[in-house]
């Protein structure tokens, strides 16, 4: 299905005013606009970084002018099916690293907990402030043909994108003024905002002005520009591991032109286990030796707390319906896609049989990698993939492959429907907020479904639109 | 309000970056502008000075003519001293400093990068040559415009101006060094007397301060007072002089400045020691590699003091 337009060609209401507009333009007008836009991307200076042939390079970030449009009524109810899934899902993080009432209970296995590749023994016993481990985070949503949105994965640890949200907007406003001026769309940029209020109540009690700052590993990591954006709107310090020592006190001192200056709250955009060579990997240089043992200590808040990741794993989401209802005995308001665990045998032998029509994924990587959409795959491939899947199930999950809404995309001055996904980003503290809308990715080679920047996805706004009560424009 | 030594690495080395493609640009230009006014067969001149006032001979080997000079100065990535090169540099290490730079500046830099990258052969031929400067200079001046009106005034800022300063600074003796030294050695012919004023007001172009030394000296345009203003008139603000009085007062500034500000000291003496040499072309090429080896010095003072990371 199409986000814009219903099965007989006709705008859909939330888009009425937008197509219209759309139409007025015509293809060339908005190759024209769509020209511009780029340019504005280009001396705004908007990137990413792709990894390839052992070269980073720095990209334009991709934006197709036509934005994906969500009726505010529809939004509402997503928005608070995402609250209730990371409420929940904070739960789970912070019951497995304490009393684990879930495992003792029987709601989860622990076998599969041991086994993770994110669960972090070295956090066992620690109390982060409100129970909150995952304070912000991406979540994946999907419409499948029958018109229902799907969750189709968590991503806890160190999720990106959020800046283009807001950058793509900024583009979007200054294109389609007009538009703006006369609909109501609802604003984004109130996120980074709401993010340094976040930050700010994770300092240590007491700090009435809490030092602030943003951890990145550098200038080669592919999300780099948003490590830099975040810093920037909220004024914090935008701080590489060598900047960083923990002193003797075991509070957490930033290296200044003035001398050593204390840190209160860390948002870090490292992995886990580059976090604190103490700690985690040895060989780290990205990270802070003695971090762990400062964040243990209560001297210093870090957002997303090291170990978060736990839940941020293909296999543990496949849990979530059922820890929404354990932890906080509700129904799941948004649903999971059915999602098949290569663990169990039975799931398993139906994995190997059908894989043809599964979308086969490992359960733990990010970026879209290693994943394998079975009616693309070539016979060896499928074959692979199986030997993959009995060499470790524990780390495969299968899912029905979906057929992901499109929306008009602009494609060599052509307007051609592409493939979208959704990611809004969730702050979860003492109180919870929801993105307005969030990143639509768009697979822009035709037919794809791949929708991963780093592998040719594109971007577009995310417009939710309050229409007025009596429908009209 | 803090500044990460590691962030003050890179806002002063993106300032001397910009500072020395602005100045190259200038150089040129006003070369340029020169040379069309002397006779074709006026010898020794020709574009190799301008070389040697980038000061990298040994890089540029055995080539020579205005197309390969040009090129080697302005478009030339290899050469990391070109304003390509330079401009690159800025961005690279602006790119990670832009939490603390204005919005706008920050695009100003990008604009002026995206247009050398693209348009630096456009140097390369005299017709196009001079629109392609005066934008490279005009993109700056408006990069620092963004800086001067919107940044405030801490310690961020003042690192930025240190790093300009002292380029600027380091800008104008390699001017003086290789320009004038050559025109005060040149053997006296009538040939060469005629166009003695062309040539300094050649000098003084290439860092825009005609109109300033005229209104500052009100008589005819001569070598030895040439030399001075550039050196020390300190109202002009690419005079040498100028250019360390004004870092005088950023680094009071800055925390702790004593130790960088005794090496100024010495770096200021040493100029003002030139005093005896603004007549003679081959002492005051020496005098400008002492001046520019105190420069240096002064150079790894503040790298020492402000930028060191990990101490």
């Amino acid at each position: 299905m199409d986000e814009l337009i219903d099965r007989d060609g006709k705008p859909r209401p939330v888009a009425a005013a937008l197509m219209s507009m759309l139409d007025r333009l015509g293809p060339e007008e908005l190759t024209e606009l769509q020209r511009v836009a780029e340019i504005e991307i280009l001396t705004m200076g908007i990137t990413f970084t792709v990894y390839s042939d052992g070269a980073n390079l720095d990209r334009t970030w991709p934006f197709d002018l036509i934005p994906r449009v969500i009726s505010g009524d529809e939004w509402s109810l997503v928005e608070r099916g995402l609250i209730q899934r990371l409420v929940a899902l904070n739960h789970f993080i912070d019951d497995v690293y304490n009393e684990r009432r879930v495992i003792a209970d029987g709601v989860f296995p622990l076998e599969l907990l041991t086994g993770s590749a994110n669960y972090r023994a070295q956090c066992r016993g620690v109390h982060p402030k409100f129970g909150v481990w995952a304070h912000i985070s991406g979540t994946d949503l999907v419409r499948d043909d029958d018109g229902e949105m799907y969750v189709l994965e968590d991503n806890l640890r160190v999720p990106s994108g959020v800046s283009y949200v807001l950058e793509n907007r900024a583009v979007a406003k200054r294109v389609f003024a007009e538009v703006f001026q006369q609909q109501n769309i609802r604003p984004v940029d109130a996120y980074t905002d709401e993010l340094n209020k976040l930050l700010s109540s994770l300092a240590p009690d007491g700090v009435a002005e809490p030092q602030i700052v943003v951890l990145t590993p550098g200038v080669f990591n592919s999300a780099y520009f948003e490590h830099s954006f975040l810093a920037q709107r909220m004024g914090a310090e935008l701080v590489e591991g060598a900047d960083l020592v923990v002193g003797d006190d075991e509070c957490v001192y930033m290296r200044t032109i003035g001398g050593l200056e204390r840190v209160h709250v860390i948002y870090r955009r490292i992995d886990d286990l580059y976090l604190d060579p103490e700690a985690f990997r040895p060989d780290s240089t990205l990270g802070v030796p003695g971090l762990m043992r400062a964040w243990k200590a209560g001297n210093v808040g870090i957002a997303n707390a090291p170990g978060a990741g736990v839940a941020d794993d293909k296999v543990v989401y496949s849990w979530v319906p059922d820890l929404i209802r354990y932890y906080l005995d509700e129904e799941p308001l948004i649903p999971n896609v059915p999602t098949y665990r290569c663990m169990y045998d039975d799931e398993r032998r139906f994995v190997c049989q059908n894989i043809g029509d599964l979308v086969v994924k490992p359960a733990n990587e990010s970026g879209g990698y290693g994943i394998l959409i079975g009616n693309r795959a070539t016979a060896t491939e499928l074959a692979d993939a199986i030997d993959a899947i009995e060499a470790d199930p524990r780390n495969w999950v299968a899912q029905p492959i979906l057929s992901l809404s499109t929306v008009p995309t602009i494609i060599d001055g052509a307007i051609e429907p592409r493939h979208v996904d959704l990611r809004p980003f969730i702050l979860t503290g003492a109180r919870s907020y929801v993105t307005a809308g969030g990143l639509t990715r768009v697979a822009l080679p035709k037919g794809s479904l791949v929708v991963n920047s780093s592998q040719g996805g594109g971007s577009k706004d995310t417009w939710i639109l309050d229409l007025p009560a009596d429908g009209g424009p | 309000m803090a500044l990460l030594s590691r962030v003050a690495d890179r806002l002063y080395w993106g300032a001397r970056y910009v500072e020395r493609a602005e100045d190259t640009a200038r150089i040129v230009r006003s070369y340029s502008n020169m040379i069309v006014d002397l006779p074709i067969d006026l010898l020794p001149y020709s574009w190799e000075p301008l070389v040697a006032i980038a000061g990298s001979e040994s890089l540029f080997g055995e080539k020579h003519g205005e197309h390969a000079v040009i090129e080697f100065l302005v478009a030339d990535r290899d050469n990391p001293g070109s304003m390509a090169s330079s401009v690159a540099c800025a961005r690279e290490n602006l790119r990670t400093t832009r939490e603390v730079l204005p919005r706008e500046a920050w695009r100003a830099l990008n604009g002026l990068q995206q247009y050398v990258l693209a348009e630096a052969e456009r140097a390369v031929e005299r017709r196009t040559r001079d629109r392609f400067l005066a934008r490279v200079i005009g993109d700056s001046r408006r990069l620092d415009g963004e800086l001067e009106s919107t940044m405030t005034r801490a310690a961020p800022y003042r690192m930025w101006r240190l790093g300009q300063l002292i380029e600027r600074a380091d800008m104008t003796t390699r001017v003086l060094g290789v320009r004038a030294a050559s025109i005060l050695q040149m053997k006296s012919t009538d040939r060469v007397d005629d166009h003695d004023e062309v040539q300094w007001m050649g000098v003084l172009r290439s860092v825009s301060a005609l109109q300033m030394y005229q209104r500052a000296t009100r008589g005819p345009i001569e070598g030895a007072s040439v030399v001075r203003f550039l050196l020390f008139y300190s109202q002009f603000p690419r005079s040498v002089r100028g250019c360390l009085d004004a870092m005088r007062v950023v680094l009071t500034n800055l925390p702790q400045p004593d130790a960088v500000i005794s090496v100024l000291d010495q770096t200021t003496a040493t100029v003002m020691a030139c005093e005896a040499h603004a007549h003679d072309g081959a002492r005051l090429d020496d005098a400008m590699d002492e001046v520019q080896h105190a420069i240096s010095e002064l150079d790894q003072a503040i790298a020492q003091r402000f930028l060191a990371v990990g101490t």
